[in-house]
């Protein structure tokens, strides 16, 4: 190994319950040098930092640091490597000030308060950093945060320091900033790896960039050699033809009337200013990645989240000017939310099938039942088992103990037995196995082929690509690109949706 | 009672009527580039409206009135006024309207003088003709207030002043069929009624022969302006620039806008352009447009460049765009001939062309 070389993963796997996050990815990081990780949603750049970082331990492979086997099993044990991570929700104590954050986990045992903020004051000048010590963190900036994590890991020596999508959260006039800052640590002989979406971001600041895709390294190789195009296809580039997703659609569905609007939403931080339609007959395909609030957007129009509550934006339902505060008006006037997290959001894991549907169907009524019939509950949720094919070895049978396909159907039952004419799935066939998927697929495609209007948010391009007639980019809180799946290909999409 | 403390919380809250949205461009308004890339004809120094009698391509250039043969264009005579709307009537005459104060109708877009001259003391910002019904000639006035070349002092006095006007070529008479517009910018003959582009009101109406009015498209993301018959039925609905946040809210506040206008020149006022970028004093710059130094298609216009294919009942079918990175902006006229739009940019004085052919499947889709 070469003395150039500060830290390295040789190998690295990491499963989770069997399925692998990265696999068998090799990554050398340079001293002194900025190194850029790329990739889409779920290509496995946050588990590799993590691994860095200590937060979770490899499956198989090794990790090296200076040339020397390491494991760390704990993020202090990566610190004491000189290895530090600055997480994008940031992990300081926001009751507590900056200067108590800065030499947190090295207090003496007898602390005098004012020495500590002399010495991060102190401490702060030498980094030019302008943060008062005595400021209470969680009243502090999204720049000034980072600065106190930034300062921390300086402070503890790091050697690494690790940043997840850093600039997220920063306006235009504190990126430019936290740039110089990175740029100041290089010189200091500070070796940075960072996460990011925003391409521009990393062919300007780093030396080299690293691309994976789907858990695996696809290249590395000096910034100045790549172009945006060059990082996009490396990126999407998938060879699908032996997939379920290996043919492409040659027509789409008209659009049929405007069912939805939304026209300058806004929820802070999430969604801002957000625009768009979705049409009847129609998929409407949404991707984007992580942050990029396509959840958040459409959770509002469910009325599972609020809008801002000044100027938040304005959503029009088949003409109509709406506000729901809570899901059930909402779903009422006919719109029904599939979520993306079934476990939490989906169900009662230890209610039975049938009795889950049925509540699907009680949120409909208006001002609810004083009584219930099971035999109600019993024919609606046999009716819906039946048609949506979940495989349940009875209606008695408790959620919690089908397959995650199986649950997924619940919660799609749950939601068209309520007859909506606006549903959105949200990641509809995450974690689902792939049987599951293809009936999964066939159900969004009959829900447009009879009129209804349907959304789909995904994080999986070909899923996108293969099932929607329109396909809408969003980025960091706002929809920025609308394709026909006839002319749109995941250069174009992944495209749109970086920064 | 109620109703003005509604008011007044939906003023505070911004909801409401006072919900400050603009609608996306997206359905038959998704965006593209065809627009940006469409083939520059020519370029001029004001270009203002086109025309076509079917066999050539007339071109307002200011004063001048130009034709184009081929690839070159031709002057066909000059007037001593800028010439604010043209159109070519059926039976091969010419009508000009001349800086928006006077409508004059030739016998040959060559004739020495013309056969009939309208010269109201009313007409203050004619800005758009078309053949109407029988022997008349139909025409916008803009603005009763502001002349043409105010448009955008009419838009920050939030002027309703504009009216469609019908000048009758036997009687020399001029009759006003609707009044009232917010900045009426755009006519022409749609079945028994006449489709009226409203700029300010963002849409389109239909106008009976009793100046009956009909909504036919409205909620627009932009600004229209003229329309011109297409041949294979429906319209062309041209948008000289879109509408932004921003601005919708500076048109809210009375108080900020009149000192605006009062004391900042017109050039810099927080109000749409025919064409942007010109300047580091422009509102609307830094990272509402640019992230890491690049122009994003999709910040918030200051200029824009849109033509909209409609369809018979004013239906939009697809658009073409010359997005915010663009520079084909100022979009004011755009006029089908032998399988091509010609679109005037005035933002840049630039004369375009756009073959259609495959167009409408490949938009459509």
């Amino acid at each position: 190994m070469s003395d150039d070389i500060i830290l390295a993963l040789r190998k690295a796997t990491k499963l989770y319950a069997g399925v692998p996050a990265i696999e068998n990815v090799d990554f050398e990081l340079r001293r002194g040098e900025i190194h850029a990780l790329v990739g889409e949603n779920g290509a496995g750049k946050s588990t590799l930092t993590k691994v860095m970082a200590g937060v979770v331990a490899l499956t198989s492979g090794k990790m090296e640091v200076d040339g020397v086997e390491a494991t760390p099993r704990t993020p202090l044990e990566a610190r004491h490597l000189g290895i530090a991570m600055v997480f994008q929700e940031n992990s300081l104590v926001p009751t507590m000030t900056v200067a108590q954050n800065l030499f947190l986990g090295q207090e003496k045992f007898y602390n005098r308060l004012r020495g500590i903020y002399i010495a991060a004051q102190q401490f702060l000048q030498s980094l030019n950093f302008d943060v008062t010590p005595t400021a209470t963190v969680g009243l502090l900036g999204a720049a000034k945060k980072q600065m106190v994590e930034i300062a921390r890991a300086v402070l503890h020596e790091a050697k690494v320091i690790i940043f997840d999508e850093p600039t997220a959260t920063l306006t235009p006039e504190e990126k430019k900033y936290f740039f110089d800052l990175v740029r100041d640590l290089k010189r200091r002989g500070v070796s940075i790896v960072f996460i990011s979406h925003a391409l521009e971001e990393a062919l300007i600041l780093a030396d080299r960039i690293t691309v994976l895709r789907d858990g695996k390294h696809v290249v590395t190789d000096d910034a100045a050699k790549f172009d945006r195009a060059r990082i996009v296809q490396a990126m999407v580039g998938r060879d699908l033809s032996n997939t379920l997703y290996g043919l492409r659609k040659n027509s789409v569905r008209p659009a049929g009337a405007r069912v939805l609007t939304v026209q300058n939403l806004k929820m802070a931080p999430m969604v801002k200013n957000n625009s768009l339609s979705v049409f009847a007959g129609q998929i409407t395909g949404v991707f984007g990645l992580v942050g990029a609030g396509r959840t958040e957007t459409f959770k509002i129009v469910a009325g599972v989240l609020k809008r801002d509550f000044f100027h938040g934006g304005e959503v029009i339902l088949h003409g109509k000017s709406v506000r729901y505060r809570v899901p059930a008006p909402a779903v009422r006037a006919g719109i029904a939310y599939v979520t993306e997290d079934r476990k939490v959001e989906g169900f009662f894991e230890t209610m039975s099938v049938a009795r889950n549907i049925y509540l699907g169907l009680l949120a409909k009524l208006p001002g609810g039942r004083f009584f219930l019939s099971s035999r109600e509950a019993e024919k609606v949720g046999k009716t819906w088992v039946e048609r949506l094919k979940v495989r349940a070895t009875g209606n008695d049978i408790k959620v919690v103990e089908l397959s995650g396909g199986n649950q997924q159907k619940v919660v799609i039952a749950k939601s068209l037995v309520q007859e909506p004419d606006l549903i959105i799935f949200d990641e509809p066939t995450r974690g689902v196995d792939v049987g599951a998927i293809v009936e999964i697929h066939e159900l969004i495609q009959r829900l447009a082929d009879e009129g209804k209007a349907v959304v789909m948010i995904s994080s999986y391009l070909p899923e996108i690509m293969a099932l929607s007639d329109r396909i809408l980019v969003s980025r960091q809180g706002k929809v920025v690109e609308e394709f026909s799946a006839l002319d749109a290909t995941e250069e174009k999409i992944m495209y749109a949706a970086v920064h | 009672m109620i109703a003005a403390l509604k008011t007044f919380t939906d003023r505070l809250l911004g909801r409401g009527d006072a919900t400050i949205t603009v609608p996306s461009f997206d359905g038959a308004l998704k965006p593209n580039q065809i627009l940006e890339k469409a083939e520059i004809v020519a370029q001029f120094d004001a270009p203002e409206d086109l025309a076509t009698d079917g066999k050539a391509l007339y071109i307002a250039d200011g004063a001048t009135l130009r034709r184009l043969d081929g690839t070159a264009t031709a002057e066909v005579r000059r007037f001593d006024r800028p010439i604010s709307a043209l159109c070519c009537m059926p039976d091969g005459g010419i009508a000009v309207a001349l800086d928006g104060r006077e409508v004059q109708v030739f016998a040959t877009p060559a004739a020495p003088s013309p056969t009939v001259t309208f010269s109201d003391a009313s007409m203050l910002a004619i800005n758009a003709l078309a053949p109407g019904p029988g022997k008349t000639l139909v025409a916008t006035d803009g603005s009763s207030a502001r002349p043409y070349r105010q448009w955008v002092h009419d838009l920050m006095e939030r002027g309703r002043t504009g009216r469609v006007l019908v000048l009758d070529l036997e009687s020399r008479s001029i009759r006003t069929l609707a009044s009232g517009l917010a900045y009426a910018f755009g006519v022409c003959a749609g079945g028994n009624d006449l489709f009226v582009s409203e700029s300010w009101r963002h849409r389109v109406v239909a106008l009976g022969a009793d100046g009956s009015q009909r909504t036919v498209l409205e909620h627009l993301p932009v600004y229209p302006s003229r329309l011109s018959p297409a041949p294979s039925g429906g319209f062309w609905l041209t948008a000289f620039t879109a509408r932004t946040q921003l601005v919708e809210f500076v048109l809210r506040e009375n108080a900020y806008r009149r000192r605006m206008m009062a004391e900042i020149d017109p050039e810099y006022w927080i109000a749409p352009k025919l064409t942007s970028g010109q300047s580091f004093l422009e509102p609307m710059q830094g990272a509402h447009i640019k992230t890491m130094g690049v122009v994003k298609p999709w910040a918030p216009p200051r200029s824009y460049g849109l033509v909209i294919r409609l369809d018979a009942d004013g239906v939009p079918l697809y658009a073409l765009h010359s997005r915010v990175d663009g520079v084909n902006h100022g979009v004011v006229s755009a006029v089908e001939m032998d399988g091509a739009l010609f679109a005037i940019a005035k933002g840049p004085g630039r004369l375009l062309r756009v073959r259609l052919a495959g167009i409408e499947q490949e938009l459509r889709a």
